[in-house]
């Protein structure tokens, strides 16, 4: 009897195994969801989480890309004006769209979500800060003119494309003002509630999230540019890289989101796999501290960038997931540079260190934070730079450590990345040319007027062509002076089963566009 | 002493180590050089943003305010609000903790039961091969790290074998229960649910196997050790030479005696479960309350960190003084 017993566990056991495949309207991703915070557009500034809100939300712009660049296209807004000084927009709201609930979407929802943005002053909210509105102004500068059309005003006139993509990131979705405020808690606006609900007219619904288990994603039918095919998507917590590949290979997920380079190229040439990479929002850069010892002589800072072998870098680092790219603006965006002035060139980085009275070197500390990746990178610079006799001492640290002691000037070389908040090349050459915003050119002491200026008067040019030729003569500049080399733009990759298609489309753009409308099997 | 006024002197004790895990939790948390303004915000936020941030959060009290502030709060029941979720870290723990609770009760039958019957063989079977098997068996389960063999399993049983869901508590399209404990097998048995129930069965087995073998081998070994302790006792021999069969003498006279000291390291290889679930519940996908402190850590999200810890410690308290109480029942000597 025993034994007759422990042969039909065993036998139920293997009949189990064959488990339900996934319909053919549902997508299953396997994602590391712990850095999931909030589904709350005035709250969640993570990528990931970023992106699934932007399917959630719809804003005034939406973030697409065409033709190889990532331009904000109108959404809610059907078209917007913009006044003689450059500084008032006016948006027209597209009329008979409603929110997934239906609930109208109209000029007091706008209204209602870009003040509550500049309310909440959670993470996200120093992206519209920027642009001058905040929550002292905001009665003033965010107005109903009529039922579908609402006026902003910012301080300055901002290149139309800095506005729009602002507005169309993450933080810029619209939210159901109903919904909200029928669940504020204490003045949270309805925060609380939000974090793992929805009221948003985007293409889907967040149905549930169980932290640290699985969110669930659902069509909303009542999309204003149509149902998206994809009835439902859930995203399945799996921290570990491993056991996504095993999952996908098992045909229990659609999508593995982490995986490493050695496992994704592992499911290269299979033909029941497909590989989707897209050049990342963000720089790899290294760094140095112009206002510190030998660093002040630009001669130095120049030699540092001739004595990095990036190619090896890309090659052998990141797996050939990155692409070569050595001025601040990367791939796909306005003002891209393509010139690589930098290559490693050992004899001519001696001369220029030699010309500057450091024959013989010098000792550095070299700071990078915890991930596998930044600390294989160190150890390669490291012994690139000890070719022209700099020794650099490497120390470790957490990001977030690493940033603190970046933000008060203390460190005096530094790997690290910048992940781009808006798609717009100020995003960029602010931080990495202009020390007033106390961004990364403030943080390494590169106190340059010059650069400086070129970066602002780019941001207010509202000439596009104009602002392409400030943008190309800033990178020039900034080539010979700065004091960042550029090691590499990362690529963001997946392994997807085959049956899933259109997801290179739905891709496209990561980390800052990302249409799940797009795929389908 | 009264078993009343043990308890008592005991519940006191008590109270004074979660006061002292509280402020050690405290010191590391504050003294570690990172900011979690910084790992909240990310690298790209301006200076006057991370300070304001700092306000919010009241991290820019002195340090003496902040715990003076939180000691007020967890006296009256209140573990403040996680940093990154803003929500209150008690709602959290409730949500997080039947995973980790069910994870170790699971692991900690699995534990008792190898580790018992591998003790008393040994014991019986001194130096010979089944002692050595046992031995090596066990001392491996210590030995191997919890994240490797939990991926060796997954993909022998899940992705070659294919016997055994992977990660997660449910497969995908099982309806889960409604919560009622927050334990799965729990809830589904008590709502009928029979497909969720043996859906969630088979998800525990890998992740407590796994657990549950690491924490093998110390109850293998007490259990040896005492048992033969207990074996060359003169009633035991006495027994043996009466003529009762030697099963009997073993399971129902020496057995007994041989356990007491086993209910003490069951109590203590509990607790260390609860710690130890952390890896298990990062392998196995599952939303525990380690992977909850893990990943509180990794943003040092202290409200979270110390309001998870503090738990812990607590329910590790109580387990080790229902441990000794259970002990002083059995062997009043102990109450002493």
């Amino acid at each position: 009897m025993r034994r007759f017993l422990l042969l039909a566990l065993v036998f139920s056991f293997a009949a189990m195994a064959f488990s339900a495949s996934i319909p053919k309207d549902t997508v299953v991703i396997g994602m590391n969801t712990g850095i999931f915070i909030s589904f709350d557009p005035a709250v969640c500034y993570e990528v990931e989480p970023a992106i699934m809100v932007m399917n959630i939300y719809s804003g005034l712009f939406k973030l697409q890309e065409i033709n190889g660049t990532i331009q904000a296209v109108p959404e809610l807004a059907e078209s917007y004006d913009i006044s003689q000084d450059g500084k008032t927009w006016t948006f027209h709201i597209r009329k008979g769209v409603s929110f997934a609930n239906g609930d109208p979407v109209n000029a007091d929802a706008v209204v209602y979500s870009v003040k509550r943005v500049l309310q909440l002053k959670k993470s996200p909210v120093w992206l519209f800060e920027s642009l001058g509105l905040n929550a002292n102004n905001m009665n003033e500068t965010v107005k109903k003119i009529d039922d579908y059309t609402v006026q902003i005003t910012m301080d300055k006139s901002y290149a139309p494309n800095i506005v729009m993509s602002i507005f169309a990131e993450s933080w810029g979705g619209i939210v159901d003002p109903k919904v909200a405020q029928s669940h504020d808690v204490s003045g949270d606006m309805g925060s609380a509630y939000l974090a793992d609900h929805s009221a948003g007219a985007g293409p889907y619904i967040l149905k549930s999230w169980q932290r640290n288990n699985m969110i669930v994603l659902v069509a909303n039918d009542k999309y204003w540019r149509g149902a998206p095919r994809i009835k439902t998507i859930i995203i399945r917590d799996m921290p570990e890289s491993t056991d996504q590949q095993l999952a996908l290979k098992r045909g229990d997920i659609d999508i593995a989101w982490n995986l490493t380079p050695e496992q994704v190229n592992s499911l290269k040439g299979d033909p029941n796999f497909n590989v989707v990479s897209v050049p990342a929002q963000s720089n790899e850069y290294l760094a140095v501290n112009a206002g510190w010892g030998p660093f002040k002589d630009v001669r130095v800072r120049q030699a540092v960038k001739y004595a990095i072998d990036y190619d090896s870098i890309i090659k052998n680092i990141a797996g050939g997931y990155a692409i070569k790219v050595q001025g601040f603006i990367p791939y796909g965006y306005l003002g891209y540079v393509s010139d690589m002035p930098f290559d490693q060139n050992i004899s001519k980085a001696k001369e220029l260190l030699a010309q500057a009275g450091y024959a013989n070197g010098f000792e550095v500390e070299l700071v990078t934070n915890t991930t596998e990746r930044r600390r294989n990178e160190a150890i390669a610079i490291q012994a690139d730079l000890a070719k022209i006799g700099i020794k650099a001492n490497i120390t470790i640290m957490q990001a977030s450590q690493m940033y603190t002691k970046m933000r008060e000037q203390g460190i005096q070389m530094i790997i690290a990345g910048w992940g781009i908040d808006f798609p717009d090349p100020d995003a960029l050459a602010k931080p990495f040319a202009d020390y007033r915003v106390k961004q990364l050119a403030w943080r390494m002491m590169w106190y340059d007027d010059h650069a400086a200026d070129l970066a602002e008067a780019a941001g207010f040019e509202l000439n596009q062509t104009k602002r392409v030729e400030i943008y190309k003569e800033l990178t020039n500049y900034w080539f010979d002076n700065g004091p960042f080399a550029i090691l590499y733009q990362p690529l963001s990759y997946w392994g997807t089963r085959a049956e899933l298609k259109g997801f290179d489309q739905t891709a496209k753009g990561y980390s800052l566009a990302f249409d799940l409308t797009k795929m389908y099997k | 002493m009264k078993l009343g006024s043990y308890i008592l002197k005991r519940s006191l004790l008590m109270l004074l180590v979660m006061f002292g895990v509280l402020a050690i939790v405290f010191a590391i948390v504050h003294v570690i050089p990172a900011d979690p303004v910084g790992a909240l915000l990310g690298g790209n936020a301006p200076p006057d943003v991370v300070e304001r941030m700092k306000e919010q959060l009241g991290l820019n009290k002195p340090l003496f305010d902040q715990f003076v502030n939180y000691v007020w709060g967890v006296v009256h029941g209140n573990l403040g609000n996680s940093i990154q979720s803003g929500r209150p870290v008690i709602r959290d723990i409730e949500e997080y903790f039947p995973v980790t609770l069910q994870l170790s009760i699971a692991s900690i039958i699995i534990s008792i039961f190898f580790g018992i019957f591998l003790g008393i063989f040994s014991a019986i079977y001194r130096n010979r091969w089944i002692d050595h098997f046992s031995r090596i068996f066990s001392i491996l389960g210590v030995s191997m790290p919890v994240f490797w063999t939990g991926l060796i399993l997954l993909l022998i049983f899940y992705y070659i074998l294919g016997w055994l869901p992977g990660t997660g508590q449910l497969s995908l399209f099982v309806i889960p229960p409604e919560k009622i404990t927050g334990m799965i097998l729990v809830d589904s048995l008590l709502e009928g649910n029979w497909e969720a129930f043996w859906d969630g069965l088979r998800h525990l087995i890998l992740p407590a196997a796994v657990l549950g073998y690491a924490a093998t081998a110390s109850i293998a070994r007490i259990t040896r050790a005492s048992m033969l302790d207990v074996l060359n006792q003169d009633y035991i021999r006495t027994a043996r030479a009466k003529g009762m069969p030697k099963r009997i003498v073993i399971y129902r006279h020496a057995l007994k005696n041989a356990l007491i000291p086993v209910i003490t390291i069951i109590g203590l290889t509990f607790g260390g479960l609860l710690e130890g679930a952390v890896l298990t519940e990062t392998v196995f996908g599952l939303p525990g309350l380690g992977r909850y402190i893990v990943n509180a850590l990794l943003v040092l999200d202290y409200p979270a960190i110390m309001g998870g810890t503090l738990f812990i410690a607590l329910v590790y308290s109580l387990v080790n003084l229902s441990v000794d109480l259970i002990y002083a029942i059995l062997d009043p000597r102990m109450r002493v």
